[in-house]
């Protein structure tokens, strides 16, 4: 599909072909259908992460779940994360390529090809046809990072020669056929990972979700029938377009260009930044994100898959800019409908758009960077819904060592969280998951009870937010002793180029990792490293970018800066210097007539 | 001797009395926001009067409030301070890093946006224990005094003293704890290590925080209540209902007020399971519907289920303390119905409340809810409305009805009318669906009991959707939750973390903290003056498959803690997963995360009596007929049906009516459909079947 990629763009909405009769749909029954089809992909969502095994499936939710038509049409999604919903799609195109006529009731397909239409390849895709009344009429399906899945590396992997040394690659595989398991099959792919019995879990709990997903539609199925559910989930798509599109023209027809953003290497050529051009183009109701001008692919698994991930993040920083569920009062449901509207381009061999075979396994920091341009794109023409620059990458880092037995590995992999830029109206978000990643931390207690690493520390940086009148969230600032030899992998960004401020904010501050910080041996170490040793007895110290500020903090209220000082945020000299508010520390309040004073001589200066 | 259940909520206070021969007498009175206690004790001198009793013949008192639970929801608890460990003072700010909103960069993160405790309060000293419980740094207790200090001059109400690993290992809380009564006695203190005791810290913390956040307002009023009744000659010491559907004394709710938050509607489902076992019944859905929000609940064999860990908030906060499942959606009288900028027909979550309230009422209302399509369906009458003291304008209704749905949707205010009903009635459909029924239980098997003031109009409908074989309208279906205090022991759960594998289980260390936690139990009953014969002791444990990450709780089995103990409880675990999850691993080792003890207390539950009897005719009841709106089945069109209304006072044991029909009582409208009859049971509950018409 790439290779026929019109520089206009492609969506991920799917073509429509009618395994139905398209009906009247009465109101009621609409509003019914709808409520439903929410609640069973909440519930197979739920089933997921409550009985799976690796940690980014159940602390993390870093997972999907969703119905879909036979062409991949999204009828309803989970509200977990939002990078792996959009991607279930273009999953389904995958394995249609291969399997479409082949497909029987009892059908379960795994599947995790980067260039037909997975995320990245950890990420497992379990999909089973729907069949009703004897015909295929459409698919449950979810997705889930496992964590292992047999590349070069145990967890993550950053410094690949290609696709195949990233992972063991899925493509399109019937683990059942017509309700028969194929052990052997199973077998062989769980032989060739480092993480077997973790995988076999997850493996049960991806068919488990999707089974639920089939029985349940099939239920909805039974009490309404074909037609009718078809026809509602239709109405619904268009509902969702509707409302979607209804916002873009609002905004102004034209070209909106984000500042050039680099990111910081490719986890192999150090030194070497690499670009990102986001441009958004809006045109009636219709808008493309066009990634032209962006690097050229890179020879590590710093690559991003076009279909299964770039496509996605398009789709959901539209949404989330023009349809933020905060600010809507209505529930719009995330379905094929608002897929519609949305476009995007990414030139061939590009970062965004890979030749076969290029690794594309680390992906995340790129597109939530794509995700923040777009934001900063749109900035100028919806100032009241845009924000200053956020952390915009994703820090995950997998800690791998062998097992006391000798034979198994244990591999943890932890996603730290980011923090937002300032808002029209409100400070960022400290230390939370951005943009297109949404995931819970684990329990340090946890963490302690199963790995020897140690806890050290886990706050807010203690340096300066980004000043703004509302300013940068926080990101954190976390700190582990290695109780044993360990291995490192990360796929970070730590923004050499910090989050960006908006309309006069501050720009917010970069992140680190610095092993042994303090100390004679400190070290700061890249933020993409492959198989990095760090012996028992070391300390790693994950620092993470915090957000960009939004408006001038000259205009920022007085109380709100003293708030900062009492929380120890800020010195009485930051807010001095940064704010121009003078705060009395003998009696902790804001001197009103001397922040007047200052303020007003640096307006005119 | 007499005893009285008085739940308070946010408009009324309800009262039940029981005596020994069986007598039940119910009053309903405004509540007193301000100090509900004096509410609920005029409230008790007007019951008491009303059945012909002195206040002081009242020998126990037992009591469920949302005092904890609207202290959080409006977020006025009291100035906390915390003392953490060194190097973690932001946890809570932390939390679990996950967005409520997906597509959303304008959202709040609630526990940033309303902190428990301000990053300026939250102290750390340094200490460390270890997973094991190994004290790895000892505590800096010069710098705990140095903390105290400060936040005693910063003047906090409440300190919450939070370590990692405390819960292994509580002697460092302690010590804090016995600093802090020397540098800031009287101060409200809470200890991680005693209000959750279990692995998790955010949890264990955010919890911790929240009992030290309502922990002095809910303890003043508490102990004020219980001064309140002792002046007033009530005997015995006041008890309340927690979360867990158990009692507890004021003395315990003053200490741990954070498993009190859910208690209101605790007590509903608790009578809803009264109420079957009395007709018949045990396994019940409760449906509590009222102006603004339905709670809904599930008891199989009338057995409460406890939620999963994930589910136990309050608001915008996480409390890791035990919380029978009952879930409460945005769905009631006031709920609005609109058709949004996209044509899609919506009611709820908005509320039109009780200001301006329904469009009907006349007070200024212009939005439809599902309140007017009642009454332009003739279900709800002038008569519907505390027997007739509220004037009613159905041509208000009319106009919004017809301005707000059905113009927008092409279709007529009859059709309209219906479609708030159906589609409002959809959203407690999914709710008792996905939260309960779904999680394995048939609901065939199930009785809906209707409670609330509207719960008897949605419930005959509801019961056809989800295919409930009965529904049963109590006799006071407003006063379900005020019996259901009546209707529990006094229940104390003490929970540890033992971290344990059934493939190699520390046997000895399941056996002794077991022992310890028997003998806490019993500790505390014996200290509330419950006699060694009315104790028993229950057992659960939290377990998982080893490497996942969430456990299910089950009943572990009494006697010795053994090899056998641990395979029993396995066998357990196998069947409640795949009861929720439709799978089970029986060659995969199971990981036992917690174990409990629960204590009970036995008390005397309340026993429903029975209502005169007579023959199947219901004329005596008959008020009139009147023109109402139903239709014979889902796909039918409406039709305007000459409908008998009954007054339900006047029914007695026997009666049979045939649907459609209405029923009226003073706080209450049942409403029987076309394919339904209900029968007067010998305790006076109305029990709608399906006819096989």
């Amino acid at each position: 599909m790439t290779a026929l990629m019109p520089p206009t763009g492609v969506s991920l909405a799917g073509e429509a072909v009618r395994t139905w009769n398209d009906v009247d749909v009465d109101p009621i029954t609409l509003r019914v259908i709808g409520g439903a089809l929410n609640s069973m992909a909440k519930e197979m969502a739920q089933v997921l992460y409550r009985m799976a095994y690796s940690s980014l499936i159940r602390e993390s939710e870093d997972l999907g779940a969703g119905i879909f038509d036979v062409s991949g049409r999204e009828l309803c999604e989970s509200d977990s994360t939002p990078m792996h919903c959009g991607s279930i799609p273009a999953y389904i195109r995958g394995i249609n390529r291969r399997l479409a006529g082949t497909y029987q009731p009892g059908d379960v397909i795994l599947h995790n090809h980067p260039y037909h239409g997975a995320a990245h390849s950890p990420d497992y895709g379990v999909m089973i046809p729907i069949f009703w009344e004897g015909k295929h009429i459409g698919f449950a399906g979810c997705t889930g990072h496992v964590s292992d899945i047999g590349g070069n590396f145990p967890g993550l992997c950053m410094d690949v020669v290609d696709v195949w040394a990233e992972g063991k690659l899925m493509d399109s595989m019937k683990i059942y056929e017509a309700g028969v398991r194929n052990e052997m099959l199973i077998q062989h792919i769980l032989d060739n990972v480092r993480t077997p019995e973790q995988n076999r879990g997850d493996l049960e709990a991806l068919i488990a979700c999707s089974r639920l997903g089939e029985r349940r539609f099939t239920e909805l199925l039974g009490k309404y029938g074909l037609d009718t559910v078809m026809s509602a989930a239709d109405r619904w798509m268009d509902y969702s377009e509707e409302m979607l599109r209804q916002r873009i023209r609002e905004i102004p027809d034209g070209s909106y260009e984000a500042p050039i953003g680099y990111l910081d290497d490719d986890g192999k050529n150090r030194g070497v930044p690499l670009k990102v051009a986001v441009r958004v183009q809006v045109d009636g109701d219709d808008v493309l994100v066009d990634l032209t001008g962006s690097n050229d692919q890179v020879p590590t698994a710093f690559n991003v898959p076009f279909e299964g991930s770039v496509l996605p993040t398009a789709v959901s920083a539209i949404r989330t800019i023009l349809l933020d569920e905060h600010l809507t009062e209505e529930f719009v449901p995330q379905n094929d409908g608002c897929f519609r509207p949305v476009k995007a381009y990414a030139p061939e061999g590009s970062i965004f758009n890979p030749n076969f075979p290029a690794s594309c396994f680390a992906r995340f920091s790129q597109i939530n960077r794509v995700f923040d341009s777009i934001n900063l794109a749109l900035s100028p023409v919806v100032p009241d819904r845009a924000i200053a620059g956020s952390s915009a990458a994703l820090c995950a880092i997998a800690y791998s060592g062998l097992a006391a037995d000798g034979e198994s590995y244990w591999v943890y992999i932890e996603i730290n969280e980011g923090s937002y830029g300032g808002r029209h109206g409100k400070d960022g978000m400290d230390c939370v998951d951005t943009l297109m990643a949404n995931t819970r931390n684990n329990p340090i207690e946890e963490l302690e009870l199963n790995h020897a690493m140690r806890a050290l520390r886990y706050e807010l940086r203690s340096d300066t937010p980004a000043p703004g009148q509302w300013r940068g969230g926080i990101g954190s600032r976390r700190t582990w002793l290695m109780e044993v030899d360990t291995f490192i992998g990360s796929e970070a960004d730590n923004r050499s180029d910090p989050p960006a401020g908006a309309l006069g904010g501050h720009d917010g501050s970069a992140g680190a990792f610095i092993r042994n910080p303090g100390t004679d041996r400190e070290e700061v170490l890249f933020s993409k490293v492959t198989q990095e040793v760090c012996k028992a007895g070391d300390v790693l110290e994950i620092r993470l970018p915090s957000g960009g500020g939004f408006g001038s903090p000259f205009a920022r209220d007085p109380r709100a800066v003293l708030e900062d000082v009492l929380d120890e945020y800020l010195t009485a000299e930051d807010a001095h210097r940064d704010y121009g508010v003078v705060v009395d520390t003998v009696t902790w309040s804001v001197n009103e007539a001397a922040t007047r004073e200052l303020r007003s001589a640096r307006a005119v200066s | 001797m007499q005893r009285i259940g008085v739940d308070v909520g946010g408009t009324f206070t309800d009262l039940i009395l029981w005596d020994d021969h069986g007598r039940t007498v119910v009053h309903k009175t405004p509540s007193t926001p301000a100090d509900p206690s004096v509410g609920t004790m005029e409230g008790i001198e007007a019951l008491a009067e009303r059945a012909g009793i002195a206040v002081s013949d009242i020998g126990m008192f037992f009591h469920g409030t949302t005092v904890a639970t609207n202290i959080v929801l409006e977020h006025n608890g009291c100035d906390v301070g915390m003392i953490t460990t060194d190097g973690f003072r932001d946890l809570l700010h932390i939390a679990r890093k996950k967005r409520p909103l997906n597509y959303s960069n304008y959202q709040d993160l609630p526990w940033q946006k309303w902190q428990l405790v301000p990053r300026r309060n939250r102290r750390t000293v340094v200490e460390r224990i270890d997973a094991t419980g190994t004290v790895i740094t000892p505590l800096d207790e010069d710098g705990v005094r140095e903390q105290a200090r400060l936040l005693r001059d910063r003047g906090v109400q409440a300190i919450a003293v939070c370590f990692l690993h405390a819960y292994r290992n509580p002697a460092h809380e302690e010590r804090v704890r016995e600093i802090i009564a020397e540098e800031y006695p009287g101060v409200f203190v809470s200890l991680s290590s005693h209000v959750a005791p279990q692995y998790r810290e955010y949890e264990r913390f955010s919890t911790t925080a929240l009992n030290a956040f309502i922990g002095p307002q809910v303890s003043s009023y508490v102990t004020h209540l219980a001064e309140s009744a002792r002046t007033a000659g009530i005997g015995g010491e006041v008890h309340l209902m927690t979360s867990a559907g158990g009692l507890v004394t004021a003395r315990s709710a003053s200490e741990t007020p954070v498993s009190l938050l859910t208690s209101g509607v605790i007590a509903g489902l608790l009578g809803g399971c009264a109420i079957g076992r009395a007709s018949g019944y045990p396994s019940v859905i409760t449906l509590d519907v009222g102006g603004t929000s339905a709670d809904v609940g599930v008891a199989p064999d009338g057995r409460l289920r406890m939620k999963h860990l994930l589910d136990t908030r309050i608001g915008d906060y996480h409390a890791m303390v035990p919380m029978a499942e009952v879930d409460t959606i945005g769905a009631g009288g006031g709920s609005i119905a609109s058709v949004d900028q996209g044509g899609m027909f919506r009611v709820g979550p908005r509320s039109a409340g009780a200001v301006p309230g329904p469009a009907c009422y006349g007070r200024g209302g212009t939005e439809p809810t599902s309140t007017d399509a009642m009454v332009l369906m003739g279900w709800l009458r002038e008569d519907s409305f505390l027997s007739g003291s509220m004037v009613i304008r159905p041509e208000l209704a009319r106009e919004a009805v017809q301005k707000h749905i059905a113009d927008p949707l092409g279709t007529g205010v009859d059709r309209a009318a219906m479609g708030i009903f159906k589609v409002l009635a959809h959203s407690m459909t999914e709710a008792i669906s996905l939260h309960s029924v779904r999680k394995g239980y048939d609901p065939r098997e199930f009785s809906l009991v209707a409670e609330g003031g509207a719960g008897p109009l949605f419930a005959w409908h509801i019961a056809e959707q989800l295919g409930i074989p009965r529904v049963i309208v109590p006799r006071h279906p407003g006063i379900a939750s005020a019996m259901g205090l009546l209707t529990t022991d006094i229940r104390y759960e003490i929970p540890t973390t033992v971290w344990t594998s059934s493939a190699a289980p520390n046997i000895p260390l399941i056996a002794e903290q077991m022992k310890r936690l028997e003998e806490e139990a019993r500790a505390q009953l014996r200290a509330d003056g419950v006699g060694d014969e009315d104790i028993t002791l229950e057992r659960s444990a939290d377990c998982r498959y080893m490497g996942q990450g969430y456990e299910l709780r089950v009943h572990a089995p009494d006697g010795q803690i053994d090899e056998d103990w641990v395979a029993a409880t396995a066998a357990a675990f196998h069947d409640v997963h795949g009861r929720t999850y439709s799978q089970r691993f029986e060659d995969k080792p199971v990981h036992l995360v917690n174990i409990r003890v629960t204590g009970v207390g036995a008390v005397p539950h309340v026993v429903i009596g029975q209502i005169e009897a007579s023959g199947e005719d219901p004329a005596e009841a008959l008020k009139t007929t009147a023109r109402a709106l139903f239709w014979r089945d889902e796909a039918s069109e409406p039709e305007w049906v000459e409908t008998p209304v009954y007054e339900r006072s006047r029914l007695k044991a026997g009666n049979r009516i045939s649907g459609p029909a209405i029923i009226e009582q003073f706080d209450s409208t049942t409403v029987i459909g076309m394919n339904q009859q209900a029968t007067v049971d010998t305790v006076g509950h109305l029990i709608l079947e399906r006819t096989n018409a």
